[in-house]
């Protein structure tokens, strides 16, 4: 007669190879109840690990360009606002060069508005934000602009030469009342618009690059986040504040040329403020592709949080109820050990 | 019939009760041992109360065998899994801080930190310092993977060791079986010793057996190799002393037929032997593979161009041993990622200067980028940027892929270990059921029930008490018969 045979060591190994495998997986079970995450995300998504690595990566590098576009956008706005000022200050030059063409106003109120538009100008191309220079192109380290006003300004000096050059002699001398209207037209043509607005510009005024920041707004998106000293419409206002202020000055100088002077500087103005109001609605485009790109990112960070949650996420309650089950599965083993143990033959003999 | 026969027989029934009573004490002194197999003491009547007891192993060859195979095959899934912990750990494991993916993802942001502020020199530095972060994981990565596959194969060295040595056992203890078959001796221990020695051998190497002639045993390795027939084969193996990247280890020669390492997560290997020949020369090295290509994709990706296009490209932020040249694109270096290096022209601590990284230059005053020298000029440091998130050839023997961003590639290395992780894991979890059922079923099967050999002896009391009785009552028989003669 052969009954069902079970050996001694069969059934103690049996008991204990299930509840050394019950005490591992209460281990992870535990840690997925706490954390709310797969416990190993090797061994859950196996080969599908790399998305998440990939996910996290892309999640840490979004909120971090964001964190980056809040300092361009501090950077864009500072732009905005200087060019707000230097518009409206051309604005008050263009009204006083009105009232000094119509005659209501003395060469000497012109001039000094003049000089007031040129040392605003000077402060708001020095502008600087956290140490770096916000109208100098990409040569950020280096002052844009230097102060005509101030001792040995090279501006200065290459004004004055190409005075001299022009009519032969400087700008005090007596004989600057012989300067006629269509002389003053040819020199301020032929001789300060190209100290202005050709290669004299960056020779001796502006140390400012022509070329933009490129920031990085998105994961995949660059924009030219600055506005150099060198636009147009700032040559043209540093133009005509400079022959205002320096050559209302010679006091010979005859009313025919300082006509010919002021209708210039009127034009250059009237330009300038036109060209700035454009300079600042594209910077006003760029920054609303800041703000977008941002709030896109935003977006996205959220749908990878969302995606990153669906993926390594495990149900808190589910976990909690397994860590129970477990727990008790586990106790009614050890139980049974006992029992088992104690049930032995032996004890009745 | 006579009192004599009565006493004879009685005689002979406290015999073969003693005997059988020695069986079932030895079954309880075995009744906690694995390799034990339950003796039955057989009693047969062979003319008038003459018996004779025959002791029979409670054998069971097919679950004997499936016990052999599940075993060998749970061995080498579990030094596999083992090793690959091991490797997840020191190396490229999803939650591993030290992964080459995390560092190449810090560089990425310490990159895009400097091109939003490339007039900061701090952040250059900072740049240079999470590129040099990179370097040294790359380069800890190799060493740990190479020291490894040393350590793997010492413990191959270990294991063949063990193997011969088990195998010499194997010899004696063979002898004596078949001395005492041929002697007609009761060899039960030496059996249960010779099966030890079987399920200890085929968890070093899988086996298959067969019994000849006087009970003598020859066994086969998996491979089809002698490795015991009247005398035990030499298994030899010569272990490295090092390791390097693209170095191949030694087979394990198994009466000269070398034997083959497994593949796959849930390996087809069984034995231990082919687990961690399989750690140590596909694992490990396909991982130290993946790392060579990272290494490469970064030389690449941070290359220095010329922007006039005449000089060809160099080396810049990362270099390696054979710059001025760049490794050749889209083919494996062994090697290069315990070779590359953060160039000693980007590190200040040696004298260099970080702003190459912006400007360029690194290479001569061809490869400068930033020709105004402009202080926030970041299109360079952009470019980088882009290039570690554009596709590049990948060589396919890393069995990682052939076109990603070497950022990609990173972390598809860690997606790549983490798959044969977790089908290594699967496959231990069910080899290891396996392994433990049919150890379950063998030992029901064979081993020993404490509480059945007591019954049994108690019956063996009863029944020696009654011979005993029939003694005494044979003795009274004759004590009164002499009387009455007297």
């Amino acid at each position: 007669m052969k009954t069902t045979f079970v050996s001694t060591v069969g059934s103690s190994q049996s008991l204990r190879y299930q509840l050394a495998r019950m005490q591992s997986e209460l281990v992870s079970a535990n840690k997925e109840a706490q954390t709310f995450r797969v416990a190993d995300r090797g061994l859950a998504f196996g080969a599908r690990t790399s998305q998440s690595v990939t996910m996290w990566r892309d999640l840490d590098r979004l909120e971090h360009i964001q964190s980056q576009n809040g300092l361009v956008a501090s950077r864009l706005t500072s732009t905005q606002n200087s060019l707000k000022q230097l518009e409206e200050r051309a604005q008050a030059f263009l009204s006083t060069l009105t009232a000094g063409i119509g005659g209501d106003a003395t060469a000497g109120v012109t001039r000094g508005d003049a000089k007031a538009t040129l040392d605003t100008l000077t402060s708001i191309l020095n502008t600087s934000v956290n140490g770096e220079y916000i109208f100098a192109g990409i040569n950020t380290d280096v002052k844009p602009i230097g102060d005509y006003t101030a001792a040995g300004s090279p501006a200065k000096a290459a004004f004055d030469a190409a005075f001299a050059g022009f009519f032969g002699f400087p700008q005090s001398d007596p004989a600057a009342a012989g300067i006629t209207a269509g002389q003053m037209d040819t020199f301020l043509t032929t001789v300060v618009e190209p100290q202005f607005l050709g290669a004299g510009w960056q020779a001796n005024w502006s140390d400012a690059s022509d070329e933009q920041i490129t920031s990085r707004v998105a994961l995949n998106e660059t924009l030219k986040t600055s506005v150099t000293g060198n636009i147009d419409g700032i040559r043209k206002l540093a133009m005509a504040a400079t022959t205002i202020y320096d050559m209302m000055s010679a006091p010979d100088m005859s009313p025919a040329a300082k006509a010919t002077m002021l209708d210039r500087a009127y034009k250059m103005v009237s330009e300038s403020i036109a060209e700035l109001t454009q300079a600042q609605s594209e910077l006003g485009v760029v920054q609303q592709q800041v703000t977008k790109a941002t709030d896109r990112m935003a977006v996205q960070a959220g749908v990878l949080e969302s995606a990153i949650g669906k993926m390594e996420g495990v149900d808190p309650y589910e976990a909690s109820t397994r860590v129970t089950a477990l727990v008790d599965q586990i106790e009614l083993s050890y139980s049974l050990t006992a029992r088992l143990q104690k049930l032995s033959l032996m004890k009745f003999l | 019939m006579s009192l004599t026969t009565a006493l004879n027989i009685a005689q002979s029934a406290l015999l073969a009760t003693s005997r059988q009573t020695s069986v079932v004490s030895q079954n309880v002194a075995g009744a906690r041992d694995p390799d034990h197999t339950r003796r039955i003491a057989v009693v047969s009547s062979t003319g008038p109360g003459a018996r004779v007891v025959q002791i029979q192993r409670a054998t069971n060859e097919l679950l004997f065998r499936q016990n052999l195979v599940a075993g060998s095959s749970h061995a080498a899934q579990s030094a596999l899994l083992n090793g690959m912990e091991r490797l997840g750990i020191a190396v490229n494991g999803a939650d591993n801080a030290t992964a080459p993916a995390a560092a190449l993802a810090e560089l990425q942001k310490a990159l895009d930190i400097y091109a939003a502020n490339p007039s900061n020199r701090n952040l250059a530095e900072v740049a240079i310092d999470a590129a040099r972060h990179v370097a040294r994981t790359l380069n800890a990565g190799t060493g740990s993977i190479q020291s490894f596959r040393a350590e793997t194969d010492a413990d191959i060295a270990t294991s063949v060791g063990e193997l011969n040595d088990l195998l010499a056992r194997f010899e004696d203890v063979n002898r004596a079986i078949i001395s005492g078959t041929r002697a007609g001796r009761d060899v039960s221990q030496a059996l249960d010793q010779r099966d030890g020695l079987l399920k200890n051998i085929s968890e070093l190497v899988p086996i298959s057996t067969f019994t000849r002639g006087d009970n003598d045993m020859v066994i086969m390795a998996g491979n089809g190799s002698t490795l015991f027939e009247t005398v035990p084969r030499k298994v030899a193996f010569e272990p490295l002393a090092g390791y390097s990247a693209g170095a191949t280890g030694n087979a394990v020669y198994v009466d000269g037929v070398p034997l083959a390492g497994g593949s796959g997560g849930n390996t087809n290997a069984s034995g231990k032997l082919a687990g961690l020949v399989q750690l140590r020369d596909s694992v490990a090295s396909t991982m130290q593979s993946q790392l060579d290509e990272v290494a490469r994709g970064m030389i690449a990706a941070f290359a220095e161009t010329d922007p006039s296009a005449v000089m060809p490209d160099r080396p810049g932020l990362f270099t390696w041993p054979g710059a001025p040249g760049m490794p050749a694109a889209g083919a494996l270096v062994d090697g290069l990622a315990g070779v590359i290096r953060l160039n000693a022209a980007f590190d200040s601590s040696v004298g260099g200067n970080p702003e190459f990284l912006r400007d360029g230059g690194a290479n001569g005053a061809a490869y400068i980028s930033n020709t105004s020298n402009a202080a926030s000029y970041s299109d360079l440091l952009m470019k980088y940027g882009d290039r570690l998130d554009q596709p590049i050839a990948f060589d396919l023997a890393a069995q990682n892929g052939s076109s990603a961003s070497v950022l990609t590639y990173a972390s598809n290395s860690i997606g790549w270990f983490e798959g044969v992780r977790q089908d290594a894991s699967r496959a231990m979890e069910a080899k290891e059921a396996l392994a433990m059922r049919t150890q379950e079923a063998l030992s029901n099967a064979t081993g020993v029930n404490v509480d059945t050999e007591m019954t049994l002896l108690l019956d063996l009391e009863n029944a020696y008490e009654a011979s005993a009785r029939i003694l005494k009552a044979v003795d009274e028989m004759l004590v009164a018969l002499l009387a009455a003669v007297r």
